[in-house]
């Protein structure tokens, strides 16, 4: 294997096991690629210290800290859509290509919210309270972050951001589902949102790899999306960290 | 100043164990074979494995002995008196004695006289923390040789007795207590032995330490892999606490655990080890030509290159090796008992100026350990 194949698979938190196939990075997408694993690696670990995600390593997670984790996720999953849709919109006719992939990918989840509010009720919430839910602190930050960026000419840093949120998906699928319904008694009809989800983003993967060998040609865009990983691992760790301070 | 491993040693106590006699040696819990010993060895792919205890669960062999066994091997083929040693560093998850340390004891047993010492304590990284003590040692022109010796004798925790003593713990509870018994068919015992001095040996290859680098990251994981506590959640007790040892040992705080979940934690951490020192420049993967790899099952092995092939920077499946499959695993004592093997070896024909990479990472709290070799020669 030279050193500008790459073997990969359905997620960034490993190289695969199923489904490997050989693709060609250009130098600078496979330098990207080498610093995202890191981006990606050291926010995983940072999510460990996370007490709500720290007691589902512990054993300790309750029925209660689901609905908040549910609560507080459904506002970031709208958002999540408002973003997308709009970085699509600020990519002009020369990334037609690129815009068409996240075209498709807002059109996948941007109703992903409607399975949370199901998990909640299925969890012993009610709809109202779900809904009335407002953006917690990190979500804002996060949100304002995403919002900012995917608004400027060709926001191609936004794959930084593709990269955290849906390794994340996968993350909840093979992770955290099933170990929550372990831990709590809950059945598959509480984790719906976080198992679909990490299925869905084995083809999203497939995409942003096809994405980053199109975008990703200069070491500015290397450094660009990046730091935009480095930000949103940030953000998305201040937002689950601002759970707590509901549950207090 | 340049360091340079001179001369190694090692020592795999008894007779070749093979899967199917394991369980002869550790002893069947309560008479009843276990549910999980062939999908345990399956997975990780050792064959045959050492013990220094016997069928009847007595102990054949001592840790300190092992150890002063894989370094007298080492002394023996040195090019150097043992009265010039200055330094003996002693690596072990568990000392015979829980005081003092294991060193002390080591050197006793060699009976080298007045030389500085120091015991590590940890699990396999433990052998990296005295290779590195002693490195440094000699770099700060301290000592001109020092003896660094890792040993490990895990089958004294796996024996039957040990589980069939926690009655009242997790173990005794369930059917099927995956992280309790686990290791049971992973570990083994033996040691391993390198001499470092401040020049080549007269003869044949040596291999000069390039780097050598450590990433803990304790502060964000729980404890993966332990002995002292009952493995209940939430218990915060640990062995020294109970009444009686007899009660720690009852509630099971004195079994060997790994926190089986945690475990992919380690495979990731190392990974992002190695790109950290590829990304500084310190590790350059297409200039290694042997990559010595402490993997404690075959099952890591395929997950570590899958990550590093992700990010294109594999080193070829054909620049790996390993005497996992026929040594054992034997935590701390693994990577020295690897490289002796691998300076003999005929299945390897190692050159001068070869670029050896060593990774020994651990997950007991997710330590990372890496060292850049040279061989090279006089």
């Amino acid at each position: 294997m030279s050193d500008s194949e790459i073997a990969i698979s359905d997620g960034p938190k490993s190289g695969g096991v199923e489904n490997k196939e050989i693709v060609s990075l250009n130098p600078h997408a496979q330098v990207c690629l080498q610093q995202l694993l890191r981006v990606w690696l050291g926010f995983e670990r940072d999510l460990s210290t996370v007490p709500l995600i720290r007691r589902i390593d512990l054993g300790t997670y309750t029925v209660e800290d689901h609905l908040c984790f549910l609560r507080n996720l459904r506002q970031q999953v709208i958002e999540g859509s408002r973003w997308i849709t709009r970085t699509a919109s600020s990519f002009d006719s020369e990334h037609s290509e690129i815009r068409s992939a996240i075209i498709q990918h807002a059109m996948d989840e941007h109703k992903d919210y409607e399975l949370i509010e199901k998990d909640y009720i299925a969890t012993g919430g009610s709809i109202e309270d779900i809904q009335d839910m407002s953006r917690n602190i990190g979500s804002e930050a996060l949100h304002g972050f995403l919002m900012y960026r995917s608004s400027r000419p060709n926001p191609i840093d936004l794959l930084g951001a593709m990269w955290i949120i849906e390794g994340l998906g996968e993350k909840m699928a093979t992770s955290w589902a099933e170990r929550i319904q372990e831990l709590t008694g809950l059945n598959d009809d509480s984790t719906r949102f976080m198992r679909y989800h990490g299925h869905n983003d084995g083809d999203h993967m497939q995409q942003f790899y096809d994405m980053l060998e199109e975008v990703c040609l200069t070491q500015e865009s290397v450094e660009l999306i990046v730091k935009t990983a480095k930000v949103v691992a940030r953000l998305y760790r201040l937002q689950l960290e601002e759970i707590e301070y509901e549950i207090r | 100043m340049s360091v340079y491993i001179t001369s190694t040693g090692c020592f795999l106590p008894g007779p070749p164990i093979n899967c199917e006699q394991v369980e002869n040696v550790l002893g069947a819990v309560n008479g009843q074979a276990s549910f999980l010993r062939v999908q345990i060895q399956k997975a990780n792919q050792i064959e045959p494995r050492h013990y220094a205890i016997d069928e009847n669960q007595q102990t054949t062999h001592s840790n300190v002995e092992m150890a002063t066994n894989a370094a007298e091997q080492c002394l023996d083929r040195a090019f150097v008196a043992r009265e010039n040693i200055g330094m003996l560093a002693v690596a072990s998850t568990q000392g015979d004695h829980p005081a003092p340390g294991m060193a002390s004891m080591v050197q006793a047993e060699l009976e080298l006289p007045t030389i500085e010492i120091i015991s590590t304590h940890g699990i396999c990284s433990s052998s990296t923390m005295a290779l590195k003590a002693a490195w440094n040692s000699l770099r700060l022109e301290e000592h001109e040789s020092a003896l660094v010796v890792s040993s490990e004798l895990a089958s004294r925790l796996l024996k039957k007795q040990r589980y069939e003593a926690a009655t009242e713990s997790t173990f005794a509870e369930k059917k099927i207590d995956f992280n309790t018994e686990f290791l049971r068919w992973m570990l083994s015992d033996g040691a391993g032995a390198l001499l470092l001095q401040n020049k080549p040996s007269p003869k044949g290859l040596s291999l000069r330490i390039d780097w050598m680098k450590g990433f803990s990251h304790a502060h964000a994981f729980p404890t993966c892999m332990s002995v002292g506590s009952s493995g209940r959640i939430g218990e915060t007790k640990t062995w020294q606490d109970y009444d009686s040892y007899a009660e720690a040992e009852r509630k099971g705080a004195l079994l060997l655990r790994q926190d089986v979940r945690l475990l992919d934690n380690i495979v990731r951490m190392g990974v992002d080890g190695y790109l950290r020192l590829v990304e500084e420049g310190i590790n350059k993967p297409n200039e290694v030509d042997h990559f010595l790899c402490h993997y404690s099952s075959h099952h890591f092995k395929n997950k570590i290159l899958e990550m590093l092939e992700a990010a294109g920077v594999a080193i070829p499946q054909e620049r790996w090796w390993t005497n996992l499959y026929t040594r054992g695993n034997t935590g701390a004592a693994s990577m020295f008992i690897m490289i002796d093997e691998f300076m003999r070896s005929s299945d390897v024909q190692i050159k001068e100026g070869d670029r050896i990479l060593c990774f020994v990472p651990e997950s007991g709290r997710f330590n990372t350990t890496y060292f850049h070799l040279t061989a090279v020669s006089a």
